[in-house]
């Protein structure tokens, strides 16, 4: 999917990216500095996901909002200066963006994305969106999908997170480590020594959009065995989808009371409609859903700049195809669904 | 102030926020991501201490740092950088080691958290008796490469850092290293102390000639008289080595026809160690494997291409030069320390491990391979830290609600497990090992020695590398004699004397304690005739909690969970898997006070 990377690495980017090279080695490490990565929505979770993007050492990365900064943002996005309040959150971003690594190119685009024809998207590698509605996601999915391009979205609301992924077609390889034991001479009979070796295997991922993901049909058996599991995460993300849809925004903490009694509404109306055991859906996953709350967007913008990393460099497995954070237990778990 | 905006959390954990006062202890890759994510949340009061200075390699991860802060201290411009974040906190920057006095019990009692992002064991061992002793809630972080984990410890209702004996550092006998390498490390770690003898601290327990004490060569120590200068005895005298070296002006020619040609040949004469081994070959300089190579074009990073012998002894004459004048250029009796990141060091390590190797036949490897081994280097990268930071930071806000016992261990996974889970919570806090001999409500430990050989000097080691004391002092139980104390001058007149000299026997009980730490452990001594060093002996027969291997995340083996000196293993130690990884620095960053070993002091060498 990326171009050339027959260009060796420089020695202040070998020495830059040490740390990580010793992890993912070289070849990874030249597919990044080949990627062009689009990041929609520069709330706290979009800045986090731009962090450890820029830092892993692509291409390029372009910050896309049509929004204006506001307090509320401050709370988790770390890349716009307080003082800029007002002024469009992916310009205000940018000089912070460029700091992280004067080697990556970082620019802006301040239209909104329904402003945006299709073929803007496929101008690069992969695109990480976030703060959208399902409808702008899902279109953004299927142009990218169709022009064979890998997609990304995700969402912090307060403490509770998600991601999903749609990388189409994906090859990857993956190191397996084997020990070995190994011989030094003719007559060694001294305790054989072990070896690690690491064996390298190509594998390959099948996606699904992001409609067939949100619309899993949980009368289906193998879904309903799910339940049994009990991490009601995926309904969470339903609810905060629905939510965004219906108000035309996030709950508002200055609306704390009135918008919880919403959420509880709407939670109530999804138990009823999937038929799913009363009280799975628990007060307590609902009522921490307010602002951008920074420990969780680091967490789930972590997950994203990792599977972005992966999804690049090809190699480890990436998720397949949602994550959920769930921070009243504290578990972050991958799961498939829509196949 | 007060968490920024109203509505965000609950009034209860926005007033606990808003009157909380929390201690970042490091500040690198997760202690970067830490004090962002406190000074967005609107953590009104935050102290951080560190006593590293930024380098470049700490880049791709350490986001508060850029290229124009190279060498200034983490501390100061992590306040810095953090402080454009939410110019309303305030933070107190310590560029200083936290194992020091200005930072006793009651320094730490100031805190309702404590957050440690540390990459050592000292430091941690360090700062979780701190907290023992101010009774204050510490969240421990670690990552290594993937993975990493978050762990609260509570006096008295979780396990300490120290309940479970850690694995200890992997060592390797002293006659592996000085006759009979068989692996890569075993050359490299010769590699090392090479430099030591030549331009480092000597340490006797770093020779790098053939031993021919070696139990395998028994009985024909000496038989041979190919002896190159100084082999007297086998054993090289150390001073002589260094001497002989300046004598030769660090000639390549002359220290390579000694190291690679005589000592090899010495080896060879000791004809027991290879009648179940391929012997060495000894080389000469003027006819080098690779000398007569086309010179070509290599493309790509020098690091990552594996030289010939011929190369290496080329960098290794080159080295040597620029060593010597760096040696040259310091005070009368100083010596060079050891790193991986200065160039020569370096350089001088990888072609004289790869010299090394190839005489005996093991497989040589580049630069960069030689360095993440030599170094104790483990990778690191922002998003685990990322992710780390993170989730130690819910841990810190759901423990200020109050929700301390819901504020389980969390591992971070490097691939999800058979659940499909990355982030996998305990499902309860561990309670404290009862027989921990630091939490424990009266902690003891038995100390295996022979008491007619282990001198006071070698038991104050013992405190301090085996108990992870810093000042130790020590006295008699119901005698109240003084056998040790941290006071200089008033127990040295001892330090040669012999544990039974000074009246010591088998079964007495010391009472051993640390000022600073708090923190004072009954010591029994058992007699052991057999034992050449000393043993901690921790009390196996207690139902210790085990560990879960299923939650055991990537064993980190980090630069300061480097080998301590003298000690054998301890008998409970290899039991232990659960191991709290380091955190992504490879460097010690702190260090503590008064202690002169150097980072150079890797290897344990094993008496044979």
């Amino acid at each position: 999917m990326v171009e050339n990377t027959d260009v060796e690495l420089s020695e202040a980017e070998a020495e830059q990216y040490d740390r990580q090279i010793r992890l993912w080695g070289l070849e990874s490490q030249k597919r990044l500095r080949a990627s062009k990565v689009l990041i929609i929505g520069l709330s706290g979770l979009g800045a986090e996901t731009a962090k450890n993007i820029i830092l892993s050492g692509v291409k390029s990365v372009c910050l896309l909002d049509n929004e204006k900064l506001k307090e509320i943002d401050l709370y988790s996005q770390f890349l716009a200066p307080p003082d800029k309040i007002g002024e469009n959150r992916a310009e205000a971003s940018l000089q912070r963006a460029r700091a992280l690594n004067p080697m990556v190119e970082v620019s802006s685009e301040t239209r909104a994305v329904d402003n945006l024809p299709d073929e803007y998207f496929t101008t690069f590698d992969i695109v990480c969106a976030t703060g959208l509605k399902q409808e702008q996601l899902e279109r953004i999915n299927n142009v990218c999908r169709d022009n064979n391009k890998k997609f990304l979205c995700g969402d912090v609301w307060g403490m509770f997170g998600y991601m999903f992924a749609d990388l189409v077609d994906h090859e990857y390889s993956e190191e397996i480590v084997q020990h070995k034991a190994v011989k030094r001479g003719p007559d060694d009979n001294e305790k054989n020594a072990r070896e690690t070796v690491s064996i390298t295997v190509k594998r390959r991922a099948i996606y699904v959009p992001l409609q067939n993901a949100l619309s899993a049909d949980w009368r289906k058996p193998e879904l309903r065995s799910r339940l049994r599991r009990g991490d009601p995460s995926y309904f969470v993300l339903k609810i905060l989808l629905r939510f965004r849809d219906e108000q035309n925004r996030n709950p508002d903490p200055a609306k704390r009371k009135s918008d919880t009694e919403t959420l509880f509404r709407m939670r109530d109306e999804l138990v009823k409609e999937l038929s799913l055991p009363s009280g799975f859906i628990s007060d307590e996953l609902l009522t921490d859903v307010y602002g951008v709350v920074a420990g969780a967007a680091a967490v789930v913008g972590g997950v994203i700049g990792q599977e972005v990393v992966k999804a690049v460099s090809q190699r480890e497995p990436p998720h397949n195809n949602m994550f959920f954070f769930n921070p009243v237990k504290c578990v972050g778990f991958v799961e498939l669904y829509g196949q | 102030m007060v968490a920024r905006v109203a509505g965000v959390f609950d009034e209860k954990l926005t007033e606990a926020i808003a009157n909380s006062k929390i201690l970042v202890v490091g500040a690198g890759g997760i202690g970067c991501e830490i004090l962002k994510n406190l000074v967005l949340t609107g953590f009104p009061q935050i102290e951080i201490i560190d006593l590293d200075t930024i380098d470049v390699s700490n880049l791709n991860r350490q986001f508060l740092f850029h290229k124009e802060h190279v060498g200034k201290s983490k501390a100061q411009v992590a306040k810095d950088s953090a402080l454009s974040f939410n110019p309303n906190v305030n933070i107190v920057a310590h560029h200083d080691s936290v194992i020091s006095n200005d930072y006793g019990v009651s320094y730490f009692k100031q805190f309702n958290i404590v957050m440690n992002a540390l990459d050592n064991r000292v430091a941690r061992n360090h700062v979780n008796r701190m907290c023992l002793a101010a009774n204050v809630p510490l969240v421990e972080t670690g990552t290594a490469g993937y993975a990493g984990q978050v762990e609260l410890i509570k006096k008295g209702l979780t396990q300490c850092y120290e309940c479970q004996p850690k694995a200890p550092q992997k060592t390797f006998p002293g006659c592996t290293i000085r006759n009979t390498p068989s692996e890569p490390i075993h050359c490299i770690v010769w590699a090392k102390h090479l430099f030591n003898q030549l331009f480092g601290e000597e340490d006797p327990d770093q020779d790098v000639s053939p031993d021919t004490a070696d139990p395998e060569a028994a009985g024909e120590a000496g038989a041979s008289a190919l002896s190159s200068e100084g082999t007297t005895s086998g054993n090289v005298d150390r001073k002589s080595t260094r001497q002989w070296a300046a004598e030769t002006n660090y000639d390549a020619e002359k220290l390579f026809t000694k190291l690679f040609g005589d000592d090899i040949r010495y080896l060879l004469s000791m004809e027991n160690l290879w009648k179940k081994r391929r012997p060495p070959t000894p080389l000469t300089w003027d006819n080098l494997p690779g000398k007569d190579d086309p010179p070509t074009q290599h493309s790509g990073l020098p690091d990552q291409r594996v030289w010939s012998v011929h190369e290496c002894a080329q960098v290794l004459a080159n080295s040597c030069k620029a060593l010597q004048a760096d040696l040259a250029g310091r005070p009368e009796g100083d010596h060079l320390v050891w790193d991986k990141d200065e160039k020569s060091a370096m350089d001088f390590v990888t072609a004289c491990a790869n010299i090394r190797a190839f005489i005996f036949n093991i497989p040589t490897k580049s630069r960069f391979e030689i360095k993440s081994m030599a170094g104790n280097i483990i990778p690191a990268i922002a998003t685990a830290n990322a992710i780390v930071a993170g989730l130690a930071v819910l841990r810190a806000q759901a423990i200020l609600r109050g929700l301390t016992a819901a504020a389980t261990s969390v591992y971070l996974r490097p691939k999800v497990n058979h659940r499909g889970q990355l982030f996998v919570p305990e499902k309860a806090l561990t309670p404290p090992n009862p027989k921990c001999y630091v939490c424990a409500p009266k902690p003891e430990v038995g100390l295996a020695c022979n008491l007619k050989s282990l001198t006071l000097k070698d038991l104050t080691t013992a405190f301090k590398d085996g108990l992870n004391m810093q000042a130790p002092d020590a006295t008699v139980e119901g005698k109240g004699l003084v056998v040790l104390s941290s006071e200089p001058g008033e127990t040295d007149h001892n330090n040669d004397k012999t544990l039974e000299q000074i009246g010591l026997n088998d079964g007495c009980a010391l009472l051993v304690d640390d000022f600073l730490q708090n923190y004072e452990v009954r010591v029994r001594l058992q007699q052991e005739d057999d034992e050449k060093s000393w043993r901690l002996v921790t009390d196996t027969d207690a139902p210790m909690p085990a560990p879960k291997e299923e939650e055991k995340p990537a064993n980190g083996s980090n630069g300061s969970n480097e080998p301590k000196p003298g000690p054998s293993r301890t008998r409970a130690d290899s039991e232990s898997d659960m191991e709290i990884i380091e955190e992504d620095d490879d460097e010690t960053t702190v260090k503590p006070p008064k202690r002169r070993r150097t980072e150079m002091s890797d290897e344990v060498v094993e008496l044979c």
